[in-house]
């Protein structure tokens, strides 16, 4: 850990405009992802500007504009409180259940929504600062590609990276077509469609997102939706709790009759970002929610994966996965 | 006089609990000592070669820094003192990927961790042995091991109707205990205390001493709590005598802890095996032979290899018998004593084996093992001094309902669930070890307290309230009087919390010194009794104001004739989900003949405890080593998996009652390792009966039931 500068924003443009103004500063929201990697060197900030007091908590419901019906979630509110709020397990219960797979109740009692979605892989490579990392030292090469990468991508991976993104509220958020809010140091918002956020990797893997340095997450928006009693999110890791996912889905349907009228697929684990399974939505939209169109639609999305050297076991896991988290989503949540 | 209720035996909650939640029990690096500075070790970023340089310059400068450690500046140190793994700054060698290879001392831990990260190193690199799938096969005989042969086990194998011959394969697994290695070092002139972690202290002490070309008399180790050690605060390692040496370079009390990363190559690990075993026998199950040849790796200079053959040398009465070890020499750390050494990644091999053969005789696997029930001990004809394997099997299988196990795999199912049921046993060697411990009464008129010392360590199992206890039994006080105090090599020698022998040994010599204690108050009296008194009656009718006497214990000198082993049975019930693969072990149960069980309530943790790690060892655990580097690419604990609550179902323990008469005085057989042996093999053959899945190579991960 190297020495910094802690300092305070009054308000979220000033937040904005002090990380504009240090290319070298950190916004520290819960910090649980932060610190860790400072700690181990990998992340080097020499300031850390503290938002946690800034008002950008409140979960409500959104009263004009394109989203207007559906539901805002503030950026430095706490995963725990998205988690449960009232309006989100009524509405998003696919977000609940996606934030509840995630981490441990302590950790997601200091976590921030907006730190959730920042928070960096986990490829034991880019933690390791003896490691080659194109990711944290861009140019050092990639220590997973022909290392141990059984827990790395399958889809949209490059040959500077193969690291898949973390977070498990992100998935489900996209799925959820959700909109994330960020305001800049002159005080302009702007929004980001979730899907398009992250980013695949391609030469510049050091860069997770489209955020640009000196934005702030205000919130995050969910549009407004019919797919509250049916969606499910699965996580399929190696052990039943605490463990980032080796594969995981969240599916969300709308019927028409016998007909699935809308098909939401996100996955994780998977790749460099929250992996929308457009191929496979679009193949449901129309038929019956049988499982034999689940399976069509299932390997019509992972007949495009590539796999690695130790994680080909994710293009089977990840056909079963989807037709398993569309069997609970049809089925209101139960097997 | 009326024969009181004894406290032993019953379940007396920890009396050190309070203190614990609480967070008032001292810790390594909890101890309040002044003026301390901070030292923080850096390692080495290549497993095999020399450092060329080191440049030190920058973190010299860092603010704060009181002192950088290297080979160049380090005290010259007995490499043959008794310290594991070499590690101690004596020379720009490096034999393994994050070796020990400087120590940054500063005012604080944060600015030490800092100048650390400010150090560059040049290395000239030699070729690596880190890839014990390549060198596996290049395996040579253990210096301390050689080939056990009973019979002519080929010419069985050649000629039998029903064999199974397999490997099993288990990953490298870590101590990971919850508290860090960690040292406080504070000179007083030519003595040295050193506030450490340590399962056994006298060990730690004598190591510390020679080490640091001390006698044992200027060091003295302080380790009142153990945040867990699972052997690897057995043996001691380079940190307790480097922050010695950075204590004395800043004449400061020093602390030193390593991170959860510095964990995995600075304290020993339990070594990858692979294990072949043949099992050939008739058709109705009667063992004609066993082979078991196992195949590891070590260190380049040292050299630890688990015995994983211990199980199959005592478990079954077999005429043919092969075990045999090979070792490679690897640019690791040293493996060490990982708890249930060797037994728990044997039984796993040999256990498996057994329930494969028992599928192949289409015969249920309780029978079979209890078909092959030895009379005496097969590997040295002694009678067993008790063993109670059929009991734990039976009476195991009544109290899980074994009768529900479906004899064919994947017959029981539960909506998108299949659902197994296996079993398997394990032996853990019992013994007592020589002790000493004084005992003091004082007497405040009618009010007698007893205070019980002795260098004993207590690994959070309980060893502070079974010798409160024994003691109150003993000496018949209530227990709130008895105070036990234990870890301090000050206090009069005794064994460590290693191998099973603590609890007996301790228990034994804290006995035999109240019974001196009050043989010793009753000479003093002067006086005939018709029955005997008891030291708390004597202490206020004879008016003694204080008294205490010291034992030294050996074990009964009969008890050579006889073969003591801890047995158990274990039954684990799993449910696999058919889509995922994920497996989760809804129901597990431990039954153990473990001789007098002092607290079953502290006993029942323990061994549930070890469940709960042999479940981690079949399910979830592994550190696994990136060749190209040789160092761990699974560095933390969100990496390395132990179960978590969640992985975790009903688990329940039952003990046989056993009246052991031969092993020692108090019929104690030792619980700590016998609870995680037999568990890993139990949950494997679960999973088969689930699934018709027979995985060989732990842990069972959900993809390799796809
Ligand atoms: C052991 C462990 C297990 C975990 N398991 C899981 C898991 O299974 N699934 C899962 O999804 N997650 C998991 N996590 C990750 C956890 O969810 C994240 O650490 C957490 O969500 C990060 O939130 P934070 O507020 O603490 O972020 P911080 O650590 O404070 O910040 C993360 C990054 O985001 C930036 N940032 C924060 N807020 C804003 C903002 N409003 N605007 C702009 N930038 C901002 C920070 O500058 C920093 O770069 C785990 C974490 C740990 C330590």
């Amino acid at each position: 850990m190297r020495p910094f500068k802690y300092t305070n924003a009054k308000d979220v443009t000033a937040a904005a405009k002090m990380l504009a103004a240090n290319p070298d500063a950190k916004f520290l929201a819960g910090g649980t992802n932060l610190l860790d990697l400072m700690k181990e060197d990998v992340e080097q900030p020499n300031e850390l500007i503290d938002i946690t007091r800034l008002a950008l908590a409140d979960i409500k419901l959104i009263s004009s504009g394109t989203n207007k019906g559906g539901t805002s979630i503030g950026g430095l509110g706490k995963n725990t409180a998205a988690a449960n709020h009232p309006l989100i397990r009524q509405n998003y219960p696919l977000l609940t259940q996606a934030i509840l797979a995630g981490a441990s109740g302590q950790i997601r009692n200091m976590a921030t929504n907006g730190g959730n979605l920042l928070q960096r892989t986990r490829c034991s490579y880019f933690f390791d600062v003896a490691m080659p990392c194109n990711k944290r030292e861009p140019g050092s090469g990639c220590g997973a590609m022909e290392g141990i990468n059984r827990m790395h991508a399958i889809f949209g991976w490059s040959e500077k990276c193969v690291a898949v993104y973390p977070s498990d509220m992100a998935v489900a958020l996209a799925a959820l077509d959700a909109v994330v809010k960020v305001r800049n140091a002159s005080g302009q918002e702007r929004t980001i469609l979730l899907a398009d956020f992250h980013r695949l990797p391609g030469d510049t893997p050091e860069k997770d997102t489209n955020l640009s340095h000196g934005e702030i997450i205000t919130a995050i928006e969910l549009p407004k939706n019919n797919f509250a009693d049916k969606s499910y999110y699965l996580k399929v890791r190696d052990r039943a709790s605490y463990a980032f996912a080796l594969v995981s889905v969240a599916a969300a349907l709308e019927m028409n009759g016998n007909k699935i009228a809308q098909a939401r697929i996100a996955m994780g684990g998977v790749a460099h970002k929250p992996w929308r399974a457009f191929q496979a939505e679009k193949m449901l939209v129309g038929k019956e929610a049988t499982e034999a169109n689940f399976r069509l639609a299932a390997e019509a999305e992972m007949a495009d994966a590539k796999p690695l050297e130790h994680n080909k076991f994710k293009v089977e896991l990840g056909n079963r996965s989807i037709v398993l988290a569309l069997q609970m989503a049809i089925n209101g949540g139960k097997s | 006089m009326q024969e009181k209720e004894k406290v032993t035996g019953t379940p007396v909650s920890r009396i050190d609990g309070i203190l614990k939640v609480t967070g008032k029990a001292d810790y390594s690096t909890d101890h309040p000592v002044k003026n301390v500075a901070y030292a923080v070790l850096f390692k080495s970023t290549i497993a095999a070669g020399r450092i060329k340089d080191i440049d030190t310059a920058a973190a010299e400068k860092s603010p704060g820094v009181l002192s950088v450690i290297t080979y160049k500046n380090a005290p010259k140190l007995n490499l043959k003192g008794g310290i594991r793994g070499g590690s101690m700054l004596q020379s720009p060698d490096v034999e393994f990927f994050g070796q020990h290879i400087g120590l940054v001392v500063a005012e604080t831990f944060e600015q030490a961790r800092h100048a650390a990260d400010l150090i560059v190193v040049d290395y000239e690199k030699k070729e690596a042995k880190t890839d014990f799938e390549k060198l596996h096969q290049q395996g040579a005989k253990p210096k301390d091991k050689e080939d056990e042969k009973r019979g002519d086990v080929k010419a069985a194998l050649d000629s039998a109707e029903f064999k199974v011959e397999e490997t099993y394969a288990t990953p490298i697994y870590h101590h990971h205990p919850l508290e860090p290695h960690a040292t406080i070092a504070e000179w007083q002139g030519e003595n040295v205390i050193l506030y450490n972690s340590s399962q056994i202290i006298n060990g730690a002490q004598n190591a510390a001493a020679s080490t640091l070309n001390l006698k044992p008399e200027n060091v003295r180790i302080i380790s009142p709590y153990i945040g867990g050690g699972f052997g690897s605060k057995g043996g001691q390692w380079g940190n307790l005598v480097l922050a010695a040496v950075a204590a004395k370079m800043v004449n400061r009390p020093v602390k030193l802890a390593l991170t959860r990363q510095q964990m995995v190559n600075s304290v020993g690990l339990r070594q990858r095996n692979y294990q072949k075993v043949a099992l050939s026998a008739t058709k109705d199950g009667k063992l004609a032979s066993l082979s078991h040849e196992i195949t590891t790796h070590s260190a380049i200079k040292e050299e630890f290899v688990e015995p994983c053959g211990d199980c199959s040398k005592v478990m079954y009465d077999v005429p043919n018998l092969l075990i045999s070890y090979r070792v490679v020499a690897m640019n690791m750390i040293l493996p060490t004593y990982t708890r249930g050494p060797g037994k728990s990644t044997g039984s796993f091999a040999l256990e498996s084996a057994m329930d494969e053969l028992a599928f192949k005789l289409n015969m249920d696997p309780i029978q079979l093992r209890i078909k092959n029930e030895p009379e005496r001990d097969p590997s040295n004809g002694k009678p067993w001094s008790s063993r109670t394997t059929v009991q734990c099997l039976q009476e195991g299988a009544k109290a899980f309902g074994w009768e529900k196990r479906k004899a064919q795999p994947r017959q029981n199912q539960l909506g998108n669930e299949l659902i197994g049921y296996g079993v398997a046993c394990g032996t853990y060697p019992a013994h007592q070890r020589p002790s000493s411990a004084i005992v003091k009464l004082k007497r405040d008129g009618e009010d007698v307290t007893a205070t019980i010392e002795l260098a004993a360590a207590d690994l959070g199992t309980g060893t502070y309230t079974i010798l409160a206890q024994t003691a109150a039994d003993s000496l018949d006080l209530p227990i709130d009087k008895i105070i036990v105090k234990i870890g301090d090599s000050d206090l009069p020698p005794a064994a460590g919390a290693v191998g099973s022998v603590g609890a007996t040994s301790y228990a034994n010599v804290v006995n035999d010194a109240c019974i001196k204690i009050t043989d010793e108050l009753i000479a003093r009296s002067g006086k005939q009794f018709f029955t005997r008194p008891t030291a708390a009656q004597l202490m206020v009718s004879e008016k003694v104001d204080n008294i205490q006497t010291r034992a030294d214990s050996k074990p009964p000198e009969n008890a050579e004739d006889y073969s003591s082993h801890s047995f158990n049975a274990n039954f684990a019930e799993v449910r696999v989900n058919i889509s995922t693969g994920m497996v989760k072990v809804s129901r597990f149960l431990a039954v153990t003949g473990a001789g007098k069980i002092l607290n079953p309530k502290t006993a029942r943790s323990q061994i549930i405890g070890g469940n709960v790690w042999g479940i981690g060892m079949a399910l979830t655990e592994e550190s696994v080593v990136d060749p190209r580097w040789g160092n761990f690419v699974t560095r933390s604990l969100g990496d390395y998996h132990v179960p978590a609550n969640l992985d975790i179902g009903t688990m329940e323990a039952i003990f046989i009652r056993e009246e052991d008469k031969f092993g020692n005085k108090l019929g104690v057989k030792g619980i700590g390792e016998v609870g995680i042996v037999g568990v890993a093999a139990a949950v494997a053959n679960a999973v088969f009966n689930a699934t018709g899945k027979r995985v060989r190579e732990l842990p069972i991960t959900p993809d390799k039931l796809l």
